[in-house]
């Protein structure tokens, strides 16, 4: 398992994610932060599973999530979760 | 916005307090609750987690354990909040979300108005500090919670009376080698409570007094004295299983 934190300028992102072949096979974010509607978390760790750990896919489907579900995160933005996964790999 | 309905103040178990607070909530939803605001004190002194976050990398359970606090995990996001049963007091609001701003940062600035002209009548200049804090002279005496259901808003919050920051520090995990008392010093010049600010500590009455009064000015609303219903009551007790549950407590 990998793990990483990333320091957003409200609140710390915590993701614990698990890699096969570049690919996340398994995902657990969490932190202090907040996000509406909150059981979108969920979702959204499924929808990482499958994805390639890389910046520019990531960044793209996370910004994906947000309009769909017409999240919001006050004082947060989709790419600290990018940034986030990106610390738990190590890039 | 009138006919609001402010609890008497309660002393509550960590786990029946967090199910009163969805059965207020989701009742205030359906019509079936008045808006109301409720100030309480937890028995068990108790961690509450916010929703996102994993009990284990927060909090230190031995810890937990010796001191015999309790930990709860929150229906709202944001971060980890000692409840000391001693030095600290918890507000809770509901309303309808057509009360207050659709601007989520908006309207944590005006529920926390109600906090600040509170501390006011305490006698303590208090601001907003974004996202969910209030402060008296830069350091924090209050951080608040919310989240937003089936169109209704709840919001709650603590009010720093005298809380014991090395039990708060022990409990909650912050690398062990941190907890010095340069870092305990640290934490002094970041936050602050309302026995430290006035030089006396008030009484968990007055406070709570004083902070209704505020809500009522800030907000432009009516508070009348009323207990929770019997619907409430028996929605809390199905909801609190829930709240005490492993599943719960160990979703993230």
């Amino acid at each position: 398992m990998y793990y990483g934190e990333f320091k957003a300028p409200k609140g710390v992102i915590k993701v614990s994610l698990a890699l096969t072949e570049g690919v996340i096979s398994e995902v657990r974010i969490s932190g202090d932060f907040f996000m509406y509607p909150e059981e979108a978390l969920d979702e959204l760790e499924r929808m990482l599973v499958g994805v390639k750990a890389s910046r520019a896919e990531l960044s793209a489907l996370i910004e994906q999530f947000y309009e769909q579900r017409h999240i919001q995160t006050p004082m947060l933005t989709p790419d600290c979760f990018v940034e986030a996964i990106m610390t738990a790999v190590g890039r | 916005m009138e006919g609001w309905r402010v609890i008497p103040l309660r002393i509550d178990d960590p786990f029946c307090s967090m199910a009163i607070d969805e059965a207020i909530l989701k009742l205030n939803s359906e019509g079936k609750s008045p808006n109301t605001l409720r100030f309480w004190r937890w028995q068990p002194s108790a961690v509450s987690l916010g929703y996102f976050q994993s009990m284990d990398r927060e909090v230190d359970l031995q810890a937990a354990d010796k001191y015999g606090v309790a930990v709860v995990r929150r229906l709202s996001g944001g971060g980890a909040v000692f409840h000391d049963y001693n030095g600290e007091l918890t507000y809770s609001l509901v309303c309808r979300q057509d009360e207050l701003p659709r601007d989520i940062m908006e309207s944590f600035r005006v529920i926390c108005g109600g906090l600040i002209n509170g501390f006011e009548r305490l006698g303590l200049k208090a601001c907003f500090a974004p996202l969910n804090d209030v402060e008296v002279g830069g350091k924090k005496i209050s951080g608040s919670a919310q989240t937003r259901k089936w169109g209704s808003v709840l919001q709650h919050g603590t009010i720093l009376v005298d809380p014991n920051i090395r039990l708060m520090f022990e409990l909650l995990k912050v690398s062990p080698a941190k907890i010095s008392d340069k870092f305990i010093a640290s934490v002094y010049e970041r936050v602050t409570s309302l026995t430290r600010e006035l030089n006396k500590r008030p009484s968990f009455d007055e406070v709570r007094d004083a902070m209704c009064a505020g809500f009522a000015d800030s907000l432009g609303v009516r508070f009348e004295e009323g207990n929770l219903t019997a619907e409430e009551i028996k929605l809390a007790q199905e909801l609190k299983a829930k709240y005490a549950s492993s599943e719960w407590l160990n979703k993230r």
